[in-house]
């Protein structure tokens, strides 16, 4: 969470792994996905603005299924390799609300100061 | 070089080298990079960067890929080289103890299962254990227990109507006793103990002064009272009444209370554990046994010290031969006895005699928890069975890898004695929770309950119990693994041939298993089925009178504190009328007996008799005084005359009613009008006087519904001179609603008559018939318990089975579909194979039955022990539940998709 006397670094890093954990667990609220899946949609959904490396992406997930947000498992498809899905847990759906709120509050507020939208 | 290798040999210099399955999954993601730069338009070599700068990231971040599975880790399984000393012995097998526990972890549900259901049947047969050994094994109490005989008196074969032994055969046997050292007499009666505190209703024993050596007791404080001091008002205490009432003071010694109104010094304390005849005895007041002169016959139960080395036949012919000098008490023997005959004494040893009546239902109820045990062992096989055969790879594996057979089968047997332990010790815990009902579920008149409880006899028991069925359960799979071929375990390739799982001796091991307990259920349900008709038979037989819609409540009005019989008349009238005002009450009587209660009074006098064509016979009939209603209160038919009315007074004609045995016995045919020389309970100057029989009321089975009906003979109370010549009543109040309801307005009517007057076990009639009946009913639900659990236990096995071998039977039944079977086909299949186990069960378990029952026919009442509906609703309820079993599986096996499965999928 945001801590008032955080170095403008660290709340940048924890802006960015905050944020990171709500859109993975938001794109998974709608369906299970892979991996690959996940980066591309990240990528498209926030046209780029989002600058989020791939490198981070399979770390974020592991720490993820280790927090029990998430969960993943080899699905086989006829014709195809198997993959490895990931769907979100009771644990995830719960944290993905209370995020939402914070993060609605936290833009709310940056409106008011500082009259930044977000979409 | 493929694409898992370049993901491979990206991280070979980095600090970690992720598992395969990331790098799986990263490969896909790399290639999906490469196809997706592809197809942007982007030439080979541009997409291999891609991917390279991508690879290059993850190797940087290498360290945070790891895993975080939650999933447990592989379990190793112990290593399989041979132990020389006795060290690396123990050392295996707290290995083989370490794997067999993480096995279970990983699989908690199947352990679960097989916890749950060891507990069920070692709880179940621990608890019975616990009480047939507690009742039947335990030695008793008392030091001299083994040299003690309980003894009863019979004259002519008939025993007595009430007590066990008469004062006239006591003294006679106890001048000159040669082969008992001693003799006791003892009988109970209820009284009101008063001075100290609240007033209490309580139960008191009155024995002779040789009882307590004869028992070989001592007391907790004080003194036993002597024989010289047997007619002194003294008491010994229970060690119960002494902790309750006095706060377990030392110095009580000495002071008084008051047992129905009469002073009593207290000299000292009975320890419970020593208590006889049982613990219910708050008290013990002395009992002199005073010569049977004249006519004066006492009765009570009796108890005697045989000589060292004397058996108990010895001492039934010294008893007889000495009873024979007994004093003539003439009538009085006529009237007790039914029979003037000769005196014949039995002596029974006292362990025996305690637990005459529950030994065969413990030993029956204890053989079918034994089979209980049995079908839950046998599932728990059969589980075992199934994870042993899907675990036959690892088997085989390590036999290849040199663990020999001795080797495989201590590390299969290491893992059921850990399931064994575990459900013994969940079914000792389910044993300790029943012990802290039992007393409330057992009945109160069940022998012994004081000596029943966990101790370290039953601990043992339970243990043992567990180890050998985890013994029994665990040779089975030991015995399919050291059948295993192999070769041919490791070669299979997991898709088995065809009809594999069907004829494997495996296979018909399980099905044997299952046709067993199929068996055991089936004789357990007929004993139940069988138990069960019995106690409704018991419930519902007719016993002459109707007990729905009555409360009773029993009346104490001692003559210490009721002085005069006027003052006991006057007292109840009154009541009476209170009664039949209160506004749900539509009958009020009462009855000098109690119903469902053995003892009761008895006379007997000479009758000329038109039975026996004029001449003189001697009567044994029970007398009973009435309230007039008392025979529309308990709806007892009468079948010739009238009932009593209130026109029935001193001033008229006196009259009697008789029952059916009565008047059959001593009346003929034309009973109305016939007179009775005497009147029960009538004063010494009217003894001349004849009363006439006005009607004949059909005969009540009071007590049990077996009892065979004695003579009996009814007057009404409003001719005894305005006298209540007996000191206890019972009343009773037919009501218009729920009997219970009328409880507290009956209370409050007996205060109102008289304010020392309390209403006593004040409680519908149908509950003293339920009473009554607690043994039968208690068996009946036991077997019936015990029954259920074996229905279900053997219902899951059966579906476990079918489900397993569905399961194996996949490619098979997908080769019948492709070929044209419909569902139909494949549903009758599966379920021919399940209903034709439950068929071979079920005609096993009929005719174990049949030869089985015959032990429970002393315990049937108004069904046989082939009863033709058991016999035949029995099967169907088993067959209905086979039937149930197999449906799931055989639904799963038609909806078997035949391509995907021949696919492999």
């Amino acid at each position: 969470m945001l801590c008032p006397y955080m170095g403008m670094n660290a709340l940048a890093r924890e802006l960015k792994r905050g944020s990171t954990e709500v859109l993975i667990l938001a794109l998974l609220e709608e369906r299970d996905r892979h991996g690959y899946e996940l980066a591309t949609l990240i990528d498209q959904r926030s046209n780029g603005a989002i600058s989020f490396h791939a490198a981070s992406l399979y770390p974020t997930l592991y720490r993820m299924e280790g927090k029990d947000l998430i969960e993943g498992r080899w699905v086989e498809k006829a014709g195809q390799r198997r993959r490895r899905y990931y769907r979100i847990t009771a644990a995830g759906r719960k944290t993905l609300a209370s995020q939402r709120s914070v993060w609605g509050t936290f833009f709310d507020a940056l409106n008011r100061v500082a009259r930044i939208r977000h979409a | 070089m493929d694409w898992m290798s370049r993901v491979h040999n990206a991280f070979s210099d980095a600090a970690y080298h992720p598992d395969d399955s990331v790098v799986e999954e990263l490969t896909q993601h790399a290639k999906a990079v490469y196809e997706a730069a592809r197809a942007d338009g982007c030439t080979p070599d541009e997409a291999d960067r891609r991917v390279d700068v991508l690879l290059e990231t993850w190797r940087l971040e290498a360290d945070a890929l790891r895993h975080r599975s939650r999933r447990l880790p592989a379990v190793a399984p112990p290593p399989v080289t041979t132990p020389t000393t006795a060290v690396a012995r123990f050392a295996g097998f707290a290995g083989d103890l370490r794997y067999a526990a993480r096995l279970l972890r990983r699989q908690p549900r199947h352990a679960l299962l097989t916890i749950l259901t060891l507990a069920l049947g070692i709880g179940a047969t621990t608890v019975l254990f616990s009480v047939t050994y507690g009742v039947l094994l335990k030695p008793l109490p008392w030091p001299n227990a083994e040299r003690l005989v309980v003894l009863k008196e019979t004259r002519g074969g008939s025993a007595p109507r009430f007590g066990d032994f008469t004062n006239a055969a006591y003294l006679a046997w106890r001048e000159e006793a040669s082969t008992v050292e001693s003799l006791a007499a003892w009988s109970q009666r209820i009284v009101t103990l008063t001075g100290v505190g609240d007033p209490e209703r309580i139960r008191i024993t009155a024995a002779t002064a040789s009882l307590f050596p004869l028992l070989g007791v001592r007391p907790l404080i004080g003194s036993f009272f002597e024989a010289r001091n047997e007619t002194s008002p003294v008491v010994v205490l229970s060690e119960g009444l002494w902790r309750q009432r006095f706060n377990a003071d030392p110095a009580v010694l000495g002071r008084h209370l008051d047992l129905d109104g009469e002073p009593y010094t207290i000299v000292g304390v009975l320890p419970d554990a020593a208590a006889y005849p049982n613990r219910q005895a708050r008290a013990v007041v002395p009992f002199s046994v005073r010569p049977a002169a004249g006519n004066h016959l006492s009765l009570f139960s009796a108890i005697g010290l045989l000589r060292p080395g004397v058996t108990p036949a010895q001492a039934v012919a010294e008893g007889t031969a000495r009873g024979r000098f007994a004093a003539d008490t003439g009538m009085t023997t006529m009237a007790i006895f039914g029979s003037n005959g000769p005196v014949a004494i039995g002596a029974q040893p006292l362990r025996e005699a305690l637990t005459t009546g529950v030994r065969r239902p413990l030993i029956v109820l204890l053989v079918a928890v034994g089979l209980l045990l049995a079908t839950a062992t046998a599932n728990v096989a059969g589980l075992q069975l199934a994870r042993t055969t899907a675990r036959a790879r690892e088997m085989a594996i390590r036999a290849a890898l040199g663990a020999g057979g001795a080797r495989v089968t201590r590390q299969l047997l290491v893992e059921s004695l850990l399931l064994g332990l575990l459900g013994g010790a969940a079914g000792i815990s389910c044993t300790l929770v029943l012990h802290s009902v039992l007393r409330s579920v057992l009945p109160a008149d069940f022998p012994r309950l004081d000596s029943v409880g966990v101790d370290a006899a039953v601990l043992a028991f339970a243990l043992g119990v567990s180890v050998a069925s985890s013994v029994a359960f665990g040779l089975l799979p030991v015995w399919h693994v050291r059948r295993l071929n192999l070769v041919e375990t490791l070669a299979e390739d997991g898709t088995a041939p065809v009809g594999a799982g069907v004829r494997t001796r495996t296979a018909r091991a399980r099905r044997l298993i299952i046709s067993a307990q199929v068996a055991i259920a089936c004789i357990l349900l007929v004993g139940a089925s069988l138990l069960g008709r019995s106690f409704m038979a018991l419930l519902t037989a007719d016993r002459g009178f109707d007990p729905a819609a009555v409360l009773s409540a029993r009346l104490a009005m001692p003559a210490a504190i009721y002085r005069t019989e006027q003052q006991r008349f006057g007292i109840l009238e009154e009541l009476l009328d209170r009664l039949a005002r209160i506004p749900s009450v539509t009958e009020a009587a009462f009855t000098s007996e109690l119903p469902l209660t053995p003892g009761g009074s008895t006379s007997a006098f000479n009758l000329t008799s038109a039975v026996a064509g004029g001449a003189t016979v001697r009567v044994q009939a029970s007398p009973r005084i009435v309230s007039p209603r008392y025979f529309s209160a308990l709806r007892i038919n009468i079948v010739a005359g009238r009932g009593f009315s209130d026109l029935d007074r001193d001033s008229s004609e006196p009259v009697v009613v008789v029952n059916q045995t009565f008047a059959r016995r001593y009346l003929g045919d034309a009973p109305i009008g016939a007179r009775l020389p005497t009147g029960a309970y009538a004063r010494p100057d009217e003894q001349s006087r004849a009363w006439t029989v006005i009607g004949v009321v059909e005969d009540v089975r009071y007590v049990t519904a077996t009892g065979i009906s004695q003579p009996e003979m009814y007057y009404s109370y409003r001719q005894m001179g305005g006298r209540l010549p007996v000191q206890t009543v019972t009343v009773l109040a037919r009501t218009a609603g729920a009997p219970r309801a009328v409880a507290t307005a009956l209370r409050a009517a007996v205060r109102e008559a008289d304010a020392r007057l309390v209403a006593d076990v004040v409680v519908p009639l149908e509950e003293r018939l339920l009473t009554s009946l607690a043994q039968p009913r208690l068996y009946a639900v036991l077997l019936g318990a015990f029954a259920s659990c074996a229905l279900v236990i053997a219902a899951v096995g059966l579906f476990g089975v079918l489900s397993y071998s569905v399961s194996q039977r996949t490619r098979e039944l997908a080769i019948r579909a492709a070929l044209g079977a419909g569902r139909g086909e494949i549903v009758r299949l599966v379920l021919r194979q399940g209903l034709s186990v439950t068929l071979v069960g079920i005609v096993a378990g009929m005719l174990a039955s049949t030869w089985l029952t015959r032990v429970l026919s002393t315990q049937l009442y108004g069904v046989t022990a082939h009863d033709p509906l058991t016999f035949v609703l029995v099967p169907l309820v088993l067959l209905a539940v086979g039937t149930l079993a197999c449906v799931l599986p055989a639904r799963r096996a038609a909806q078997l998709d035949p391509q995907r499965t021949l696919r492999g999928g």
